[in-house]
């Protein structure tokens, strides 16, 4: 088990000097590999403009695309600190989903005020982030299949509490204002993923646990060997990605109006998709706070545009997963053309 | 000395030797592989310059020399990993390409490194019969017969443990033998052993030898790198002696002592250009970091050192020695099975690196870009990660100030010379001199007390080699205790005192003009004089 190697310099990589002589070809790569994401959307935008400008380009139409794109921008975000971290989680679709049948158990159910109700279902959804991170870091299951299966028991535990039926009668009109609420014209849930984003944008980029995640992320074993507390971190960016579950699916209960066993579930390919569009528009293949909100509004606006437009609803998903691939396809080329692995 | 061997060497090959000289038995027959001229530099070292070397069949070939002095890399030009600059490599007398390691398969060398690359969920004899399979019948594969041979194979090797368990399961010597089985599947005309008895205990390495005996007879030949003189005397036809990416000697069976051996790799006159470095070696102050009777093993087998304050310490040792392993222990990086780490002379628990970075002591390690850098970020990321604390605003709610962590990251730019001085460059961009000075830089942030290098300098060039040294010194005169771990043992000669660790122990202490490269090597080889215990002399100041 001895980590020396043989001590000749061949252990210096040679540098990737491959594909050297297309350096003409290099900028468009270079735009391509940053900007592919940005760019699909400006085009999506001018598409849907051109095609139907009189119903894209309007005030409602914008507001409704904002407040429809809301709890993804959460989910998506709080998915991305894990991401960052370099940890998966699979869970947050069925924690989402578990937040509102919670946050609406707590009110019909146990007659609990509205606060309480949602601090309590947050702080459920913090419980099972904290429960994926332990079983990550201690247990040494790769967060991939540690998320999956939490999640599958957050199902059945949803099952459990609510017995499959969900929780509509009963349920304080304070709750449904959560939704309705506007505020000059915007919608509530607006401001709250504005918030929400913003915090966590501050979380990553202005916190030393932020600094610490994005060095794991980069290279975990360096982190250690610098002094980073890795697991803890780890643990934390678990909680985090929860806790953003949970509140996106709460909101999401009060925009349905009920709790329901697997409302938030198609959030889990929703929130996977924006953050790797997003990991790719502005840096290579980085997860980055702002890519992933901006990964949200492409397939938002592509969402939103498909509908206006008139097309099919199974166009919106081939459209998503075509998004998708081909971002991060373009993305992939142009590094390998810029000579990075 | 020196001269004379290197005539000896070409006997038996195309320029000849004069009639009178009788040519030894063992080189009657053309050799099956030889090697002529061939160079390899990788950026700023030279790791083989003009080497010249023939393998006979039927003959066991001992390639000895220090760390870095060329044996490994000519064994990767052999195995089609490295392709030399200049220079060819001839088999069976024609000239050939080996730009690939298939091409050498194909040419019937094998190679057993200390990496195994088996297929760990899969049993021996699956593992031994890995790409040997032929297509059978309607395009099946046809295991019985490829299956009967590697019976007949693990029974030569002597593999007298269950063939059908994933080789996951056996321990590492065991593995080895799969590997060496699966080596002599393949109908080797050459097998090249990289310190095969590292792994091995007693009783294999006896195994080994009764197998290379075979081997002989059957005509395959075998190259036999090791560390270990005893065994190199014991088992070579002819041993080749390297020195800084050149042949320096070559020896016949009767010429073979471990003296001999020594003297060529030291280089016998190495002595009389050893230098005085030392300058101005002051008293050292207290000791800072302690270590009593560290063990893990089985890399570190009992080491007990003290690092003072102001004082450079070198730590000389072969690949294996367990230089590494100490500087991991000393650093939290790994816990001990035996032994204290004793900080200001009491006990700590050093229980992570994270520990240890609170108490103020740094490890530059190994790789620095898999263990160092984040390379992907900038050089201000990589430069404050060490003091993200330092980052913080109390009056800004703990958030980390961006414009404090740029400032931080120009001044250890200047301080480390980092060229250019631009801290937003992504490090990935940078030469390997430049980045190593980050990964040295970063730790020069805040109070640091004891500061260890794992190969401060490796890969790096030289101009940027004596910028690090002279930083190393600097900071040696601010009160920093610095332990340099170091293959490179011309390196080592600034220290203030250079221990020297053989199988797990310090063997040897060498301070002021002792400090010389032969005895360095001679101690890092198990040659050192009975006299010093490493303990002893550190704990007296």
């Amino acid at each position: 088990m001895t980590t020396e190697m043989l001590p000749t310099p061949t252990l210096q990589p040679e540098p990737p000097s491959v594909e050297a002589p297309r350096k003409q070809g290099q900028l468009p790569a270079r735009i391509a590999s940053k900007y592919g994401t940005i760019i699909a959307l400006i085009a999506l935008i001018l598409v849907f403009s051109v095609l139907k400008g009189n119903l894209f380009l309007t005030s409602g139409n914008l507001v409704d695309i904002a407040s429809e794109l809301s709890i993804g921008a959460i989910i998506s975000c709080g998915l991305t600190v894990a991401l960052i971290a370099d940890e998966f989680d699979l869970s947050i679709g069925y924690v989402g989903s578990f937040a509102g049948v919670l946050v609406t158990g707590f009110m019909v159910k146990s007659g609990m005020p509205m606060g309480v109700a949602i601090i309590a279902a947050l702080a459920a959804c913090a419980a099972i982030g904290l429960i994926n991170g332990l079983i990550i870091t201690k247990a040494g299951v790769h967060s991939f299949v540690a998320t999956l299966g939490t999640g599958t028991i957050v199902v059945g535990l949803n099952f459990l509490y609510n017995s499959g039926i969900a929780f509509s009668i009963g349920l304080p009109k304070a709750f449904f204002d959560l939704n309705l609420h506007k505020i000059l014209g915007v919608p509530l849930p607006v401001y709250i993923a504005v918030v929400v984003v913003v915090i966590l944008w501050i979380v990553v980029n202005r916190t030393l646990f932020g600094y610490y995640a994005q060095a794991i992320g980069q290279n975990a074993e360096a982190a250690h060997l610098v002094g980073v507390r890795v697991d803890r971190i780890r643990v934390i960016a678990m909680v985090v990605s929860s806790a953003c579950a949970g509140i996106g699916g709460i909101l999401l209960a009060a925009k349905l109006g009920s709790g329901q066993s697997n409302a938030a579930d198609g959030y889990l390919l929703n929130g996977f998709a924006a953050a790797f569009l997003g990991s790719v528009a502005l840096r290579n293949a980085e997860f980055h706070i702002v890519g992933t909100v901006i990964g949200v509004v492409t397939v938002g606006v592509a969402f939103n545009g498909l509908a206006i437009v008139g097309a099919p609803t199974f166009w919106q998903y081939v459209v998503q997963g075509g998004l998708l691939i081909a971002a991060v396809a373009l993305s992939t080329i142009g590094r390998r053309i810029l000579g990075r692995h | 000395m020196d001269s004379d061997s290197k005539q000896e060497g070409g006997v038996g090959s195309a320029v000849g030797a004069p009639p009178t000289q009788p040519m030894p038995v063992v080189h009657e027959q053309a050799p099956l592989v030889s090697v002529s001229g061939v160079t390899k530099t990788f950026g700023v070292v030279q790791a083989l310059r003009g080497v010249d070397l023939d393998i006979h069949p039927g003959e066991v070939h001992g390639l000895i020399g220090a760390n870095g002095a060329g044996k490994s890399t000519l064994i990767r030009v052999l195995a089609g990993v490295v392709s030399p600059d200049e220079g060819e490599v001839a088999v069976d007398g024609e000239t050939t390409t080996i730009s690939d390691p298939r091409d050498a398969t194909d040419l019937g060398f094998q190679f057993l490194h200390q990496e195994l690359n088996l297929v760990p969920k899969f049993d021996a004899l699956h593992n031994m019969s890995l790409g040997l399979v032929g297509m059978g019948r309607l395009g099946l594969a046809d295991r019985a017969a490829t299956f009967r041979r590697a019976r007949t194979v693990a029974e030569e090797v002597g593999l007298d443990f269950p063939l059908d368990q994933p080789v996951a399961d056996l321990p590492v010597a065991q593995q080895w033998l799969v590997a060496l089985g699966r080596s002599l599947m393949r109908r080797a005309r050459l097998i090249a052993f990289d310190e095969p008895t590292a792994s091995l205990s007693a009783n294999e390495t006896e195994k080994l030898f009764s197998i290379i005996a075979r081997m002989k007879s059957d005509g395959i030949a075998v190259l036999y790198v090791s560390h270990r003189l005893e065994e190199i005397e014991t088992l070579s036809d002819r041993v080749t002696a390297f020195r800084d990416g050149g042949v320096v000697a070559r020896f016949r069976p009767h010429e073979i002592t471990r003296n001999t051996l020594i003297e060529a790799i030291t280089g016998a006159d190495a002595d009389a250009t050893s230098i005085a470095p030392t300058v101005g070696a002051a008293e050292p102050g207290p000791v800072v970091l302690g270590a009593r009777g560290l063990v893990s093993r089985p890399a570190v087998m009992g080491v007990s050192i003290d690092l003072h304050a102001g004082e450079v310490t070198g730590v000389a040792g072969l690949v294996g020695s367990g230089r590494t392993e100490l500087a991991r222990l000393l650093f939290g990086a790994d816990r001990p099975e035996e032994g204290e780490v004793q900080l200001d002379g009491r006990r700590v628990r050093m229980r992570s690196p994270a520990e240890a970075n609170r108490l103020g002591i740094g490890l530059v390690p190994e790789e620095r870009r898999s263990q160092a850098l984040f390379l992907d970020k900038d050089a201000t990321f990589n430069v404050n990660i060490a003091a993200g604390h330092s980052l913080r605003v109390r009056s800004r709610g703990n958030l980390i100030s961006m414009r404090r962590a740029r400032a931080q990251a120009r001044s250890t730019a200047e301080r480390v010379d980092l060229r250019p001085p631009n801290v937003d460059t992504i490090v990935r961009k940078l030469s390997g001199g430049n980045q190593q000075k980050l990964a040295l830089g970063r730790w020069l942030l805040g109070r640091r007390r004891v500061l260890i290098l794992d190969e401060p300098t490796r890969g790096v060039d030289v101009g940027a080699r004596a910028q690090i040294h002279r930083m190393l010194r600097a900071l040696a005169n601010e009160g920093m205790a610095l332990l340099v771990i170091s293959s490179d043992f011309e390196e080592l000669l600034s220290c203030d005192r250079v221990l020297v660790m053989h199988l797990g122990r310090i063997v040897e202490e060498l301070r002021g003009a002792s400090i010389t490269q032969p005895r360095m090597l001679r101690a890092a080889y198990g040659q050192h004089l009975p006299v010093v215990s490493s303990t002893a002399t550190g704990v007296t100041q």
